[in-house]
């Protein structure tokens, strides 16, 4: 009924609207929906089990959808769609995506609230910094990991010894070097064909991306790139390349979406309600297969924040009670690798989120903004943390009292929390296995999770 | 309740036709409008930035203020005399720098920095190094302001401070960068001036580098 290139279309011949007003519009919009649908953020109430409301967050955000359209940057216009386009859409919406190959094959489908069937978990250091001679060890202890379904990439500071700048042939180079590291890590792993779900995340330029997508760098059949929306609620011709390329070479695709809570679409209601209509965005402009959400906290750059717990969860719920999308959040911590902070951080969200029916992209540590400060021990907490939700199955009402406690741990510390140790400290670099230290500081965070009430010896 | 205690009310509150009505109220009682704006607008704004700060006022709310405030400097523009540009805080050139498309940030620390004073022109995103430089120098500017949300296009960064030394105009700027992945040690070895970890920070850092400027200390 739409296809990609009526949407490319409508880019060229929607209305035109200078990009300052879409931004007001959001936040103008997104508030009257507030208040049309009665949504309210409740601080003492993190996890809600109230399903009227979710239903009413997902009802406000496709009729933000609607009502805005999506803002093409290149061209200044709205592309806007019907309601019956969106329903088309929806119905057509992939149930399963495929990673990998072989015995690294997974299968991501979609989940439902309080589901007992774990998360998919989507292992990266999400770009994060690092030397170049340590691009490899950090890679290669996500993929390494047992509950890795997928791993991506960190950012090497350097290719060759060259910095990368965007839009430069070092880009291109960079790219390239990527793709063919990742699959080196996947095999030092021992994982040779475990999915790479963004094969390139260090180039801005999709010259860049499309050049080292290839076959003979080490891309499998199965690995995947994400595409992402710019915030709030815009596209624009660079990321649409990278569909067109997606189109005809079969690689997975994903929607990216970081709404800014605090930003143009206002708090937490508000902008759960963008948050919602961004899955419409990646869906009928991307054509996407899975939507991957990391909301942030505007002035502390992370989502372990109570507003943002109850963020990802009234949109996971939203969007699982009303369609049958792949839905996916990935946790932003204050906290650095190696402290209890930022164990109880990645627990916060991920009960959150499992219980809400979202799989998980594990995990930006440290506000992703600290060099060498990430490590597959991370998404090791997280998965397990999903995995022990799931099969332990832990309700939104339970999930709430375990994650209060769990914020009386650290909520007070996120605008000074501790910056952690970094990779060379949390790991041997020559086994790249974690430190006896990171094993015994998780162990004792489990106890005390343990005493909250999730039960980490069913694992 | 004096005038400028209105004022001050009035612009947090976002009112737009009160801060207008008010500016009318300066002019009419031949009140020193500069006298008003500080003690009035620019307090207002300055509080609209802390509960902005501590997120009891989103973006909404904060550009709903400053549109309140930028209507009344529009009454009062006129009676400001012709020294209104040596009364400015500075004049800034800001940007996205080349490759990023990223604005957000940028654009809080737009309002926020006209909010405090200063004159911001705004070149937008994916600015290349020259483009910055070729502004800066076309409207005297006294900060060039870099902001990158990638580790990509942070490395464009330290090109600012190297095309400014290669172009023997370095001293003539201050140099600030801000955004996600910058952090201030790598401010420093980008050879930045000043990092604002968030838009209230660079706006103090920006007042406090003019200062040292008009001392005439080394940027």
């Amino acid at each position: 009924m739409i296809s990609f290139w009526d949407v490319f279309k409508r880019s060229e011949k929607g209305t035109f609207i200078k990009e300052e007003k879409y931004d007001r519009m959001v936040g103008q919009v997104a508030l009257e929906l507030v208040q049309k649908y009665g949504i309210k953020y409740d601080s003492e109430c993190v996890i809600p089990e109230d399903d009227d409301l979710a239903d009413r967050v997902y009802q406000a955000g496709l009729e933000l959808f609607l009502e805005l359209g999506i803002y093409c940057r290149d061209t200044g216009r709205l592309i806007k769609f019907s309601r019956e386009e969106v329903e088309w859409a929806l119905k057509q919406a992939p149930t399963s995506v495929t990673y990998g190959q072989g015995p690294d094959e997974r299968v991501m489908t979609y989940r439902t609230i309080e589901d007992s069937k774990p998360p998919f978990c989507l292992n990266t250091p999400v770009g994060c910094t690092v030397a170049e001679e340590r691009f490899v060890p950090m890679v290669q202890s996500y993929a390494q990991e047992p509950l890795s379904d997928t791993f991506s990439s960190a950012f090497s500071q350097t290719v060759q010894g060259r910095p990368i700048k965007s839009g430069t042939p070092q880009e291109v180079e960079a790219a390239i070097w990527n793709v063919i590291k990742l699959r080196e890590a996947a095999r030092a792993a021992g994982r040779p064909h475990i999915g790479i779900h963004n094969l390139v995340s260090n180039a801005e330029r999709t010259d860049a991306t499309l050049a080292a997508v290839q076959a003979e760098f080490g891309a499998q059949p199965n690995d995947g790139l994400a595409v992402a929306a710019n915030s709030e609620m815009k596209i624009d011709y660079e990321r649409m390349k990278k569909v067109v390329f997606l189109r005809h070479t079969g690689y997975n695709k994903y929607g990216l979406y970081g709404p800014i809570m605090g930003g143009y679409a206002g708090g937490p209601e508000a902008t759960a309600i963008v948050h919602v209509a961004h899955h419409f965005l990646g869906l009928l402009a991307f054509e996407v297969q899975w939507h991957d959400g990391f909301p942030l906290h505007l002035m502390q750059g992370c989502n372990s924040t109570r507003n943002l717990l109850w963020l990802i969860s009234i949109t996971g719920q939203a969007l699982a009670r009303n369609t049958h999308l792949l839905i996916g959040v990935g946790p932003f911590t204050a906290a650095g690798p190696c402290t209890e902070m930022v164990v109880h951080e990645i627990a916060a969200i991920v009960l959150a989120a499992t219980v809400s029916g979202l799989h998980l992209n594990l995990v930006a540590v440290a506000r992703n903004k600290l060099p060498e400060r990430s490590t597959g021990m991370e998404a090791r907490i997280g998965a397990e943390t999903g995995h022990l939700v799931a099969r332990q199955g832990v309700t939104r009402k339970q999930a709430d009292g375990i994650v209060k406690q769990i914020l009386a741990e650290y909520e007070s510390q996120i605008p000074s929390a501790p910056e952690g140790k970094r990779l060379d400290e949390c790991y041997n670099l020559e086994t790249v296995q974690p430190t006896q230290e990171y094993l015994d500081l998780y162990e004792r965070c489990k106890e005390k999770l343990d005493k909250f009430g999730l039960d980490y010896s069913i694992l | 309740m004096d005038l400028f205690e209105q004022i001050v009310e009035a612009t947090v509150a976002g009112d737009q036709d009160r801060c207008v009505s008010l500016a009318q109220e300066v002019v009419s009682q031949g009140i020193d409008a500069f006298k008003a704006i500080e003690e009035g607008y620019s307090k207002g704004m300055s509080i609209v930035g802390e509960k902005f700060a501590q997120m009891e006022y989103f973006l909404p709310q904060l550009l709903t203020c400053a549109d309140a405030m930028k209507a009344a400097l529009e009454v009062l523009k006129s009676h400001l005399g012709e020294d209104l540009e040596g009364r400015t805080q500075g004049i800034v050139v800001l940007g996205t720098i080349q490759g990023d498309i990223h604005d957000l940030g940028k654009n809080i620390v737009k309002t926020m920095m006209q909010a405090s004073g200063f004159v911001v022109h705004d070149l937008g995103c994916d600015v290349p190094v020259r483009q910055f430089i070729d502004k800066a120098e076309e409207v005297s500017a006294d900060i060039i302001a870099a902001s990158a949300i990638l580790t990509t296009t942070m490395a464009h960064m330290p090109d600012l401070a190297g095309l400014l030394n290669e172009m023997d105009i370095r001293d003539n700027y201050i140099i600030m960068v801000g955004g996600a992945p910058v952090t201030p040690d790598y401010a420093k070895r980008a050879g930045a001036d000043g990092y604002g970890e968030n838009a209230s920070e660079a706006v103090e850092v920006a007042k406090r580098l003019m200062i040292e400027k008009s001392k005439g200390g080394s940027q």
